[in-house]
């Protein structure tokens, strides 16, 4: 041991000792209770049915883009529900803790929860909403959909996918235990120094935050790589670069960002981890330490990271508003660019998180002005999606209502960012929760722009459309709440309430605090619609089908292939004309042109290593945390011996032949004929220079190099 | 689909990768991180001029780790891997570059000078 332990410590089970199980807690022991109770139901009725097969076969081995994206989204949308409980768990204390006569139940003075307990929970809150729930959505939809829209079969590398998502998987599984066993970090999601030290935080919080995060920026980096690789090496031919649907150029620019920015988050942390583990003294206050140069590193990732959730949102919007104005995208271009800069710029401005450090007028000054440059490219954005509604043709269904939500709410969130960076404001609203409630109307942004997307790719995903009138219901009690919740915070912020609070101090500052709390209830009833939208629409899916083209004014590639999408995503790779392809074909009468024989096409097999890894990647994370180091250099060396083995042991896929493709597009086709919105006009009106697919007697497009370059206007 | 079928071990970046490449990169990074560990524990060298022998340690190393093992250089058969570095070198210089900047503001107005921290 190089470290002194409070506790305890034996070579057995390391810290873990039965008093580290709060079954003491009257919040913890019932939910624990009721979690073991909903566990084991689960897993009585998936063996009932007999699922396992189906179960290990079809999810937990597969390693098809757009099955791991759904597990992505659905373990973003548990940790989002986790979160949020989080968050009313938040609201309520404020609500209630005001004041010196405020009452006090379980063992809390004032409210209902711990100074300690309070903070594990904005901490959890904070972790979970940015890191498990808005990064696993994205990075799930990206998954999805950039394959199909730039007409490739699969992910660059299937099973690295596969290992991102269980990495994810592994992470949030270890959040959630920190609930039973040990507690979790009360230092906030980004950690302060020296209070995250050892002495100043002896028990396993820290470690649980530490692991936790690490294994989240390994599986994101890992996802960064694939959809790097998918973009630049895998698109169909004739998908030049500027025929690229901007949600691709969004994730493009987003995955760079990612590429270049967790690396300093894993060595940040793992800094921490010397220091807490070795005894190291990188953040401590004295013996050579600066503790400022934590909240530094940190930033170098952090800033990125918020433009590495933002941007794939906007992507969303950009392919959301043209579909539901009937209208190409207003500037394609400057959009790109956009993007670009956005990524750039990124870069720059960390430093705005701690303009209070003290730097100065000219770094403050220098950083302010990088800050506010990020303005210019966004502004470019909300002017192209006002101007691509301009003189369209509107219709306002749910999922472009949660689009309109998205860019209100960037409006109201970008105009305080801008009062942000100015560092004499700043100063005077530093950790206030105005600084909150603006980073929460850029994050529910996202939020907007993913409910959005959940509506309008849903049909593609699973061949049926969500329920209209849930899903609008769903739509304005979330705006509802947003509204009652946020305006009282930049209120409260102005006023001067620091953020954090376990106890608020200033009574007058308690109706406020109800509207909030009141708000949050609004909340709550948009998260039951949320269940009633899933509930109703899976109930009437048969009446609510759809072909290809689900919306009817789709434009990207995606909405040429079937609805659901099959696991080979196009039968024949087809051949990419213009820029919003769809529109292309449908406008030149060739969208129903199906092709006239079909090939061979080599498929990976599913694998069971990637679970398997990421189950012995929590087993690590835990015996980290617990520090039982026999466990840590076991599951440690199966990693490894598992990662050589599979390496060596490679993957030669499989065949599906012409004769089974053949096969599966005529039940597909039958599909979409019985839903009888789509007629087949095999060849009608087929324009001289048009080409539906590549054919096999000319070379491919997508493997020379030269066909990359150069950006094409039409469109 | 046609580099779907393609052996892996064909391409140009695997084929320029050999295993005394790795075992060099290996050993150079070790010897310098053991001198590095090596003075820091002796106390070998005053604070600054430890500060500034750990920094060339670090430098050389980066050095060595980007040639040997992530095989980026600007030869042309390795296009992605210029392309690398191309988007490497500007990040590296703001976030040290940025960083040493605020710091040594940040210094100047609170007293601390590096190396005296003791």
């Amino acid at each position: 041991m190089l470290v002194d332990l409070a506790g305890g410590w034996n070579p057995m089970l390391g810290r873990l000792a039965w008093s580290q199980i709060p079954y003491d807690n009257p919040i913890l022991a019932p939910l624990f209770v009721a979690v073991v109770i909903g566990a084991v139901l689960v897993l009585g009725l998936i063996t009932y049915y007999g699922k396992w097969t189906y179960l290990w076969k079809e999810w937990l081995t597969t390693v098809d883009h757009k099955k791991l994206g759904v597990m992505y989204i659905l373990i973003g949308l548990v940790m989002l529900f986790r979160g949020f409980i989080d968050g009313l768990m938040i609201r309520t204390q404020q609500a209630w803790a005001v004041g010196p006569h405020s009452s006090g139940v379980f063992g809390a003075t004032h409210g209902y929860l711990t100074p300690f307990h309070f903070g594990q929970v904005y901490s959890a809150h904070g972790v979970i909403m940015i890191l498990l729930a808005a990064t696993p959505l994205l990075v799930g939809f990206m998954n999805i959909i950039v394959p199909i829209q730039i007409g490739a079969r699969d992910m660059a590398y299937p099973y690295l996918n596969a290992l991102g998502l269980w990495f994810t998987a592994a992470a949030g599984a270890l959040i959630m235990i920190s609930l039973f066993v040990g507690d979790f970090a009360h230092n906030g999601w980004f950690g302060y120094a020296p209070i995250f030290e050892l002495q100043y935080s002896p028990g396993v919080g820290v470690d649980y935050w530490i692991w936790t995060m690490e294994l989240l920026a390994l599986g994101t980096t890992l996802g960064g790589i694939n959809i790097l690789a998918t973009i630049i090496k895998m698109r169909a031919p004739g998908m030049t670069w500027g025929r690229l649907p901007i949600f691709v150029w969004a994730s493009l620019a987003s995955n760079v960002i990612a590429l270049t920015s967790f690396p300093a988050l894993q060595v940040a942390l793992a800094l921490v981890a010397a220091d807490r583990y070795l005894g190291a003294h990188f953040f401590t206050a004295g013996l050579g330490g600066n503790l400022m140069l934590y909240t530094n590193l940190f930033w170098i990732w952090g800033h990125p990271e918020v433009y590495f959730v933002i941007l794939p949102a906007f992507g969303m919007m950009s392919e959301i508003f043209p579909t539901f104005s009937e209208k190409p995208l207003f500037g394609y271009m400057t959009m790109v660019l956009a993007s670009m800069a956005i990524a750039g710029v990124s870069w720059l401005v960390w430093l705005h998180h701690f303009f209070t450090m003290g730097a100065g007028p000219y770094v403050n000054s220098a950083f302010s002005v990088a800050t506010m440059l990020v303005g210019i490219p966004t502004g470019v954005k909300v002017f192209n999606w006002a101007f691509t509604m301009y003189r369209g043709r509107l219709t306002f269904n749910a999922a472009m209502l949660w689009a309109i939500g998205a860019l209100f709410l960037l409006l109201v969130g970008g105009l305080t960012g801008m009062m942000l960076a100015v560092p004499a404001i700043n100063y005077m609203v530093h950790n206030s929760v105005f600084v909150v409630a603006h980073f929460h109307s850029m994050l529910l942004t996202i939020v907007y722009a993913i409910f959005a997307s959940v509506i309008y790719w849903f049909p593609k995903v699973f061949g049926f459309k969500l329920n209209e009138f849930w899903a609008k219901t769903m739509f304005w009690l979330f705006s509802a709440g947003t509204a009652l919740v946020f305006v009282p915070m930049y209120m409260l912020g102005f006023m001067g309430m620091t953020r954090r609070l376990d106890y608020v101090f200033n009574t007058a500052w308690h109706p406020y605090l109800l509207v909030m709390e009141f708000g949050i209830v609004v909340y709550t009833l948009s998260v039951l619609a949320f269940f009633a939208l899933l509930y109703v629409s899976v109930r009437d899916h048969a009446s609510n089908q759809v072909g290809a083209d689900a919306w009817g004014t789709s434009r990207s590639l995606e909405w040429l292939t079937h609805s659901p999408v099959p696991f080979y995503n196009f039968a024949v790779l087809p051949h990419v004309n213009a820029r919003d392809e769809v529109a292309w074909r449908r406008d030149n009468g060739i969208d129903h042109v199906q092709p006239d024989h079909y090939e061979d096409i080599h498929m990976p097999n599913n694998t069971g290593v990637a679970i398997v890894l990421g189950g012995l990647t929590f087993v690590l994370g835990f015996a980290l945390v617990w520090r039982i180091w026999w466990l840590c250099a076991f599951s440690l060396l199966a990693i490894i011996a598992l990662v050589i083995y599979r390496s060596f042991k490679g993957d030669p896929g499989y065949i599906i032949t012409a004769a089974e493709l053949e096969q599966m597009e005529k039940a597909a086709m039958r599909r979409e004929a019985r839903i009888g919105k789509q007629q087949h006009r095999v060849g009608s009106g087929v324009l001289g220079e048009a080409i539906a697919y590549a054919r096999s007697d000319l070379p491919s497009l997508a493997s020379q190099p030269g066909s990359t370059g150069g950006l094409d206007h039409r469109s | 689909m046609s580099h779907g079928h393609d052996d892996p071990t064909l391409h140009p970046e695997v084929q320029m990768s050999t295993s005394r490449g790795y075992f060099s990169g290996f050993a150079i990074s070790s010897i310098l991180m053991f001198v590095a560990t090596f003075l820091v524990a002796s106390h070998a060298v005053p604070p600054f001029g430890l500060l500034m022998v750990i920094a060339v340690c670090a430098g050389i190393a980066i050095i060595a780790q980007i040639y040997f093992l992530l095989h980026i250089d600007v030869s042309e058969h390795n296009i992605w891997n210029t392309v690398a570095l191309v988007l490497f070198m500007p990040l590296f210089l703001i976030t040290i570059g940025l960083t040493w900047w605020m710091f040594s503001q940040l210094y100047l107005r609170t007293m601390i000078m590096p190396g005296m921290m003791h």
